[in-house]
């Protein structure tokens, strides 16, 4: 098998499962360990306090819009681009309507996803200067939060330079590393599978717990009449 | 210049320590170890930030994430370590939740700092204060250590005292099937007992049916939860239900 039957193939698969799969299990270990030691979270259960507290902050309805509103927003935009591009762009459809699920669904215009891409790569950019130059950012900050932006950044980087052949970005990087231009398209598709195996291990995790812990803080704080 | 701080005896087992840690973690401690993107939109919620001028080791992720970091060692810590985790769960977080307000996630930051202090606690290290409270609590059921004897006794004399000047009022001890129990802060008994009496002049003036428990469960402050002792937290809040339901009242009512 060539590498790029491996990467467009086996290790796709492996790629999927591993967040799909991963990601089920988090929450699976979660059940398994709370209903023996978070009782409180069952007991006081209310669907209301947690469809609150999901939605008052998966939305921007909550504090911290009005306390940084910069960053908050900011956050707002890196996660819609982050989910939208790989969704509904139109050459990912396009293999997905190839491969053997046949599968198609609403793709947004090209022009879109050139400026959703290279938002999420300005914001990056962004977050990491800000976790340089923050005292109090920088003394929470892990080497893995600096890789993980990377990891995040990475596939829409690539993706842009291998849509824009003719850019000057990509003559900057062909130039600067020879074998890109060869293996372009793999390198995009490994920087994206990467991503995804690492979200069950990482504290990318947190895009199935977010709705756990939310849950679980709406419900304490609910039942003592806090804002939720 | 010698440390002007004091720290508790300390005697390090790895093994105790570590039994003390699983015995804690619980579902939530681990995902919030796990998710804290460390986005840093709790700093300026903390009082302490903000009042030691912001000062990034006061920022509660950073504090919270002590917890992550000591799970981690299992046990193998020094006494330098202890005292760290000690300054910065007592000295540097009052477990108030603010920062939780304005977590995306809704990390319970000050829980885990609790958590933190329930492990040094089970190792014998916190503050002298609580624990001479918490072995109050464990032998007499208040954290003043004030008998039975002396309790009912002060509350007969605060009664003979209120009659004074308001004849025909009561402090009613174990009155079976009344509305309302009172529980009070044992420094009452112990030091200011004329609140005792204030409180039965309201209960009296507006024709409330309460009474106190003779026994135990009439102290409803609880120490052993701000050394994160829930063991014996959870016995002083049991010593109030039992009470009230012995007495067959229809709530409790605590003292302000």
């Amino acid at each position: 098998m060539t590498f790029s039957a491996l990467v467009e193939g086996p290790l796709l698969w492996i790629a999927f499962l591993t967040f799909l799969i991963g990601s089920a299990l988090r929450l699976l270990f979660f059940i398994a360990l709370s209903t023996k030691k978070d009782k409180p979270v069952y007991r006081y259960f209310n669907f209301k306090w947690m469809m609150l507290s999901i939605l008052r902050w998966l939305l921007p309805l909550n504090v911290d819009i009005k306390k940084n509103p910069v960053f908050t927003i900011l956050g707002y935009i890196f996660h819609i681009c982050l989910l939208s591009v790989p969704l509904f762009y139109s050459a990912h459809i396009a293999l997905w309507q190839e491969s053997r699920f046949g599968w198609s669904w609403w793709q947004m215009p090209d022009v879109w996803a050139d400026w959703l891409t290279l938002i999420l790569i300005a914001i990056s950019i962004f977050f990491i200067i800000r976790r340089l130059v923050l005292a109090e950012v920088r003394i929470i900050t892990t080497v893995s939060d600096y890789l993980l932006i990377l990891v995040c950044a990475l596939p829409f980087v690539t993706g842009y330079l291998n849509t824009h052949p003719d850019g000057s970005a990509y003559a900057w990087v062909t130039s600067a590393l020879p074998l890109y231009g060869q293996y372009s398209t793999l390198i995009h598709i490994l920087t994206g599978e990467l991503m995804l195996i690492l979200v069950p291990f990482t504290k990318l995790s947190h895009w199935v717990l977010f709705f756990v812990s939310r849950t679980v803080i709406g419900v304490e704080f609910g039942r003592r009449n806090y804002t939720v | 210049m010698a440390d002007p701080r004091k720290y508790p005896e300390i005697t390090i087992n790895p093994e105790s320590i570590r039994q003390a840690i699983d015995a804690r973690m619980n579902a939530r401690l681990k995902m919030w170890m796990r998710i804290c993107a460390h986005c840093g939109l709790c700093a300026d919620t903390c009082h302490f930030y903000v009042a030691k001028d912001r000062d990034p080791k006061m920022v509660p992720s950073y504090k919270a994430q002590k917890l992550k970091e000591f799970v981690k060692k299992k046990g193998q810590v020094d006494e330098a370590y202890l005292k760290e985790i000690y300054d910065i769960a007592y000295g540097d977080c009052t477990v108030c939740r603010r920062c939780t307000m304005f977590c995306p996630f809704g990390i319970d930051m000050a829980t885990m700092v609790a958590t933190l202090r329930g492990i040094l606690t089970s190792q014998g290290m916190a503050p002298e204060g609580l624990k001479a409270a918490i072995k109050n609590y464990q032998e007499t059921g208040n954290q003043m250590a004030v008998s039975e004897e002396d309790w009912v006794e002060t509350l007969k004399w605060m009664e003979e005292e209120l009659q004074e000047e308001l004849p025909g009022a009561v402090i009613p001890i174990d009155k079976k099937g009344a509305k309302i129990m009172y529980t009070v802060n044992a420094r009452e008994p112990k030091f200011y007992p004329q609140d005792i009496q204030l409180a039965a002049k309201v209960f009296h003036v507006v024709g409330e049916d309460w009474t106190f428990p003779s026994k135990v469960g009439w102290d409803d402050t609880n120490l052993a939860m701000f050394a994160g002792d829930l063991k014996t937290a959870g016995y002083i809040v049991q010593l109030i239900r039992d009470a009230a339901e012995e007495l067959q009242v229809q709530r409790v009512v605590i003292t302000e």
